[in-house]
Order: C-alpha cells, then structure tokens, then sequence
C-alpha cells in the first residue's frame, strides 16, 4: 500500500465514510477517456462536415462552370428544346417567310448555337416514369411472394438472386440491352403491338412520326427499331427491380404478425391481407419507390446504348429519346465550345438539384406518414 | 584475366548508366481518334528505330486535344478538323503554331439492308435528303436511279449517326453541305450537329452495331474501321460522276487535288468533293499540330527527337498507312509538309532534322 500514490490511498481509506467517492472515481474514468473522446466525436463530426463540404463544392464548381451558359440562356434554358452546338448559315428569310434577296444576291444570316435542356429532362422524366410503371407492380409482386408465399427453402435461394442482380454492373444491362432486347423488341414485339395497337382508334400517335426539317414538315410511319424511350424504361425497369425488391421484402416482413394474423381472423382473404399489409407500410414502400426512380433517372451507362440518343421530345415511347445523363456520357468529352461544355454542366447542374430534390420531397412524404401513423396508434 | 573481367563489367555497367540517363526523351501528344491506331503503330515502330525516344499519344478526340496543346500539357496534339481561327488565337496566333496533315482517310456509308447483296451506290444529295428525312424508304425512285438491276425492298430507312463529337461526322455533314444547300442550311456542319431524324450511337463501334442490327438502317464511318471489322459499306458518287469506292489510293487521289490550296505552315485543307476520276468524295486529311517554336519543351533535345519523330512520320511511317486502312499523302503535299517541318525551331534556334539526309 505505500507504493500508492498518496492521492489513490487517500481515497481508499477515506472510501467508507465519505460518499462522494464513487463519483469522484467515475470523473476520473470519464476524465480518462474524455479526451479520446473528444478526438473521436472531432473525427465524426469532421467526417460528416467533409460529406457536406463535397456535396457543396460540387454544387458551387458545376453552379460555376454552368454560369456562362445561365447567363446567355436564361430560364429560356429549360425550356427550350432546340440542342444544336454547331452555328448554322443559312438564307435570311424575311417576316413575309421568303427569301431576302438583295442586289440579286441572297442575304445570308449565322444562327448562334443553340442549347434547351427540355428534351433531355422531358427524356429523364417519361423514362423514370415508365420504368416505375414495368417496375413496382414486379417488385411489390417479387417482395409479397417472398413474405406471405415463398417456402423458406425457396425464399432464400431467391432472395439472394434478387439481390445478386443489383450487383451486375450496368455496363453489362447496356450490352444485353442492345444485343438481346433491343433486336426482340425491333422484330417481335413492337411490330406485334403495332399490329394489335395500330388500327385502334385514337392509340395512332404511338406509330407516327412528324419530323420538321428547315420549315418543311414530312409526317410517316414510324421505324419501329428498338432503340427507343420504350427499350430505355424496360431496361431501367430491370435494373431497379432488385433495389425495390429487397427494400419493400424488408419492410413487408416488419409488418406486425399481430396485424397479418388480425385481418385473417376478421375474414379477410388472402389478397384482402396483402393489401392490409400494403397499406400498412405504405410510406417506407413509397421509400423504396423513390429509391428506385433515384437510380434510374441518373443511370448513364446501360440507357445510352439502348436510348436512340436523339435529342427530341416525341410523343411516341417507340421514338428515340435522349436522357440527361446520357447526353452528359455523350458529349462532355468531345465538347468543342465554352458555351457547349457549360450547357452541359448546367443540364448536370439540374440532374443534381432533380435528384436532391426527389430526396427532399421523399423524406418530407414519408417522415410525414409516419409521423401521422404514429399519431393515430 | 579476373582484372580484365573487373574492367569490362565496369565499362558495361558506366555505358549503361551513361544511356539511361543523358538520352532519354519524353514526349506526350494526344487527340483526335480517328488516325489513333496509325499513330500507335508509328509510336511503336519509331521506338524500335530511336529506343531513346519515348512518346505517347492518347486518344482522347481532337477537342480535347486541341484544349491540351493550348494548355500546353500537349507536346503536340492531333486533330481531324484543322484549328478554327478562334482557336488558332487562344494558342497564340497563325504565326506560332504549325499544322500539318499526317495522312488522309475516307467516311463511309454503310448499311443493312435486308435482301440487298449487292454494293449499293449513293450520291451526296441522296445521303442528304436521307439525313433531312425526305428520303425514308429504300424503294425511293432516287436510290433506285442510282442502282439500275438492284431490287431495293420496301423498308423504312433508320439513318444512325455519331451522338459524341467527332471529326468523322465533321467530315460528313461538310461533305454533304456541299451537296445539299438545304442540308447547309438547315442541319448545317460541325462535330456535332443537331439531326432532324434517326438515332444517335457513340464511336464507329456504336454506330456499326446500330446498323448491322437494324434493318433498314444506315451510318457513316471510317473507312478504317470498316476494313477491319469487314463492315460492307456503299460507292459514292464523286464530281466527275464516277462511282468511287474508299481506297487508300482513291482518298490519296482526293488529297493530291487540294495541294494548290495549301501554304506556309498552316497546312489545313478540305479535300472533299475534290475534282479527279479518281478522287473518291468524302475524304479529310488529319492533322499534327505543334508549336512554331517549340519553347514549351523543356529541352533541345526533346524539340529536336519530336522533329525528327514527325519528320520520319511524314516519310517512312507513310509505308505503313495503306495497311491500316489510311491513305498516304500525295508526294505534292509531302513537299508542303517537309517546308513547315523546316520551319521549325527551339528558342528562336532553328532546328533541322537530323534524319533528313538519310532519306
């Protein structure tokens, strides 16, 4: 006991009398580790402001380099659906429409490039949406065989699949995209639909084409080649299957057996359960949803060599289409212009705050729903 | 005898360090795509003659390596289109750079029409219309024209186009603006243009695959690349009115044509429709841009082993063109190519190149 400090015998013999030794002892452990605590929660927080920090930089660096482009096009950039880099000579035409003709000679005008995001959002938009639509019927199917059907022996090995499927990188979706679905769809399918949807009146829109070329307009049949807004979505649809799988198969299964057992002993049918169940988690199912619709309105990869690539806002799914980030895979690296290379860093720009925002409003709906869930129980 | 041995490790290991150190040059050029598989091949045959001497060319597209020669993190840069007046200005002005071509190469229509075996012929002006969608099937009384005895089946025509910038449709849409004022007019020309009809694929493997699997469909790509993936592609109507199939010979003829229009050091021309039997229509040179005076080297040395690297370009490296699919330049503009070559120095110190004399 002599070797002891006097400080640690001290408290050892002061220890029964006097009570506020425990918390003495307890300030020095918490003095002892206090400070690698403290380094700790800096190394936190610095993780988290360096994750804030990029977020920002990213936003302020594509802000700035798009800001030549904001300033030539204005709010006219979103809605503008003309995508030309190359400036174009061409006659001048007159208010009349004709040709200005000047001392025998025709007067010749440079048009500007010209740059409008409006297809390219229009293509995001209308691809995103009708891959949700092929999408979460599936998913919701795939989870819902997997919770209430599936024989454990199976629900695993499948489960598993489902998943393996989210790993495939979508380089290889694209491959067999343009090599598989796209000759399928180009002389079975699309020619199929075209027989049975085509003579049905006002579905006529689907098969045909207005194609405007310098003030003339040429109206056809519309080539039926598989490389459209249609093949994109079925392809987005397949890639963001196993991301709402999985996510909805984990919500459905913390529904309550309490709740599932409840419906059943009131009467309900077996599908009567499933829709209670549904129902139930219907905020993180949506969750899942916009999970989905997150990853496939940034996919480039896999979209651009199914897409068709061209830049145009066509009513018909059977027409090609371009996607935003698609056309960024396009054309960044042989952007020959300032103006160019800033338009497209203001259509990233766009995909950014498009894809924050899905985010935003999807937690606000969902935090929202729950918090009303939690308020009725 | 072991002194002896002492002796001549020593010496051996003195000139190998001596090598190693005092001669190796590095040089770094980069850009256009298209002439790429010629210029490795010329990289890797130069390495063989000068192993001292070691380059590297990225193939990154003419834009991109038209920005690295401005930003000088280029030594020399390779591009299909020749600089823009604009772009000439950002790197200093006509009088500071030296452009050349290195060798010429053809764009061709290919295509996939289901029935069709024979070669098709097409002219300018039907390629326009069909790129401004006023021709749309194959049965058109205007391809027909051009193909007497061919039975063209009624198939709507899918044209497929490069979607990424590239010099190759740079080549085509200039080519077809001389056809069409219509096609001038309204799609216009450039590395990227805005079509009114048909879809976009990446690179000549994206736009090959687009055709090969849409039938009805047609493209354009590089000769090259058509060769070598045995890529059946059309004839084209020249302006003589001869039907011309891409041939390193034929885009060779086109090239001879236009050496009238080049001088100095700017050796830019358009060699499409060129007059000539021969001359096959949609031909472009490519081309090797570097510095006047090369003081953005850091050495001598390095300046002079790109001069004599560009000097054996334009010469033997020239033999092995035809087999890659590229045509080699007409012994007329070989004469301008050496005069801007001469024309070169290092800090105001003109160089020669040292390999000149052994031609």
């Amino acid at each position: 006991m002599t070797q002891l400090t006097p400080n640690l015998a001290s408290i050892t013999t002061a220890a029964p009398p006097l009570l506020p030794e425990p918390p003495a002892r307890g300030i020095a452990s918490a003095r002892g580790s206090f400070g690698s605590d403290i380094v700790l929660q800096w190394l936190t927080r610095l993780g988290a402001i360096i994750i804030l920090l990029m977020l920002a930089a990213l936003l302020i660096v594509l802000f700035h380099a798009a800001l030549p482009s904001i300033r030539t096009f204005g709010a006219q950039f979103i809605v503008n659906s003309d995508w030309r880099p190359n400036e174009l000579e061409r006659p001048k035409r007159g208010p009349d429409g004709k040709v200005v003709i000047e001392d025998g000679e025709t007067v010749m005008e440079v048009v500007p490039p010209s740059f409008g995001a409006l297809p390219v959002i229009y293509g995001t938009a209308m691809s995103s949406a009708l891959a949700l639509v092929f999408a979460v019927p599936l998913s919701f199917g795939a989870a819902l065989f997997l919770v209430r059907v599936a024989p454990r022996l199976l629900a695993a090995p499948v489960s598993f699949l489902i998943e393996f499927l989210a790993a495939i990188p979508s380089i290889a979706y694209g491959i067999w995209g343009l090599f598989v679905l796209t000759p399928f769809l180009q002389s079975h399918l699309e020619p199929w639909l075209w027989r049975v949807l085509g003579p049905v009146p006002g579905l006529d829109w689907l098969f045909h084409d207005t194609i405007k070329v310098g003030g003339r307009t040429i109206e056809r049949t519309l080539p039926l080649t598989g490389r459209d807004l249609f093949c994109g979505s079925l392809v987005l649809a397949i890639m963001i299957v196993p991301i709402i799988t999985a996510i909805s198969r984990d919500v459905l299964r913390q529904v309550p057996r309490a709740q599932v057992e409840g419906t059943v002993a009131l009467g309900a049918t077996w599908w009567q359960s499933c829709r209670e169940m549904l129902k139930y988690s219907r905020s993180a199912l949506f969750g899942a949803v916009m999970l989905g619709l997150a990853r496939a309105a940034g996919e480039t990869m896999a979209i651009t060599m199914v897409i068709g690539n061209n830049n145009q806002i066509k009513a018909s799914p059977f027409a090609p289409a371009q996607t935003m980030s698609s056309l960024l895979a396009g054309e960044f690296a042989e952007a020959s212009t300032d103006l160019h290379r800033s338009a497209l860093c203001e259509v990233a720009l766009i995909l950014l705050l498009m894809s924050l925002a899905f985010n935003v409003i999807a937690r606000w709906l969902v935090v929202g729903k729950n918090a009303r869930t939690a308020a009725a129980h | 005898m072991l002194t002896l041995l002492k002796r001549a490790v020593t010496v051996a290991a003195v000139a190998v360090c001596s090598l190693a150190s005092a001669a190796e040059v590095r040089l770094q050029g980069g850009g256009a795509t298209f002439p790429n598989p010629l210029y490795q091949r010329w990289v890797t045959e130069y390495g063989k003659k000068d192993p001292d001497a070691k380059i590297d060319y990225q193939s990154i597209g003419s834009g991109g390596g038209i920005k690295g020669f401005t930003e000088k993190t280029f030594d020399f840069a390779g591009s299909d289109a020749p600089m823009s007046a604009k772009e000439l200005k950002t790197a200093g002005g006509e009088n500071n750079v030296v452009e050349f071509p290195t060798c010429a190469g053809a764009v061709v229509p290919a295509y996939n029409v289901p029935g069709v075996k024979e070669e098709l012929k097409f002219s300018g002006e039907v390629l326009a219309d069909i790129y401004l969608g006023k021709i749309n099937n194959w049965n058109d009384p205007k391809l027909a024209e051009l193909n007497p005895g061919v039975k063209l089946p009624d198939k709507a025509i899918t044209p497929v186009w490069r979607n990424d910038g590239s010099g190759t449709t740079f080549v085509f849409t200039n080519y077809l603006a001389t056809q069409s004022d219509e096609f001038k007019g309204s799609v216009g020309v450039g590395k990227q243009v805005q079509w009114p009809i048909g879809s976009g694929a990446k690179g000549n493997d994206g736009v090959s695959a687009a055709v090969q699997q849409t039938a009805g469909g047609i493209g354009y790509i590089e000769e090259n690349y058509a060769d070598h993936n045995k890529i059946p592609y059309g004839l084209m109507r020249n302006r003589d009115g001869k039907f011309i199939k891409a041939s390193s010979e034929t885009v060779s003829a086109a090239g001879a044509g236009a050496v009238q229009a080049m001088k100095g050091h700017i050796l830019a021309a358009d060699i499409w429709n060129q007059p000539g039997e021969k001359a096959y229509p949609i031909s472009s040179f490519t081309y090797l841009i570097v510095y006047k005076d090369l003081n953005n080297l850091k050495s001598k040395e390095q300046a002079q082993a790109l001069v004599d690297f560009m000097w054996w370009a334009s010469h033997d490296g020239q033999k092995l063109a035809p087999e890659l699919g590229y045509a080699p330049l007409a012994d007329a503009v070989q004469k301008n190519v050496e005069n801007a070559l001469n024309s070169l120095s290092f800090k105001g110190e003109a160089l020669k190149p040292s390999i000149a004399s052994a031609k």
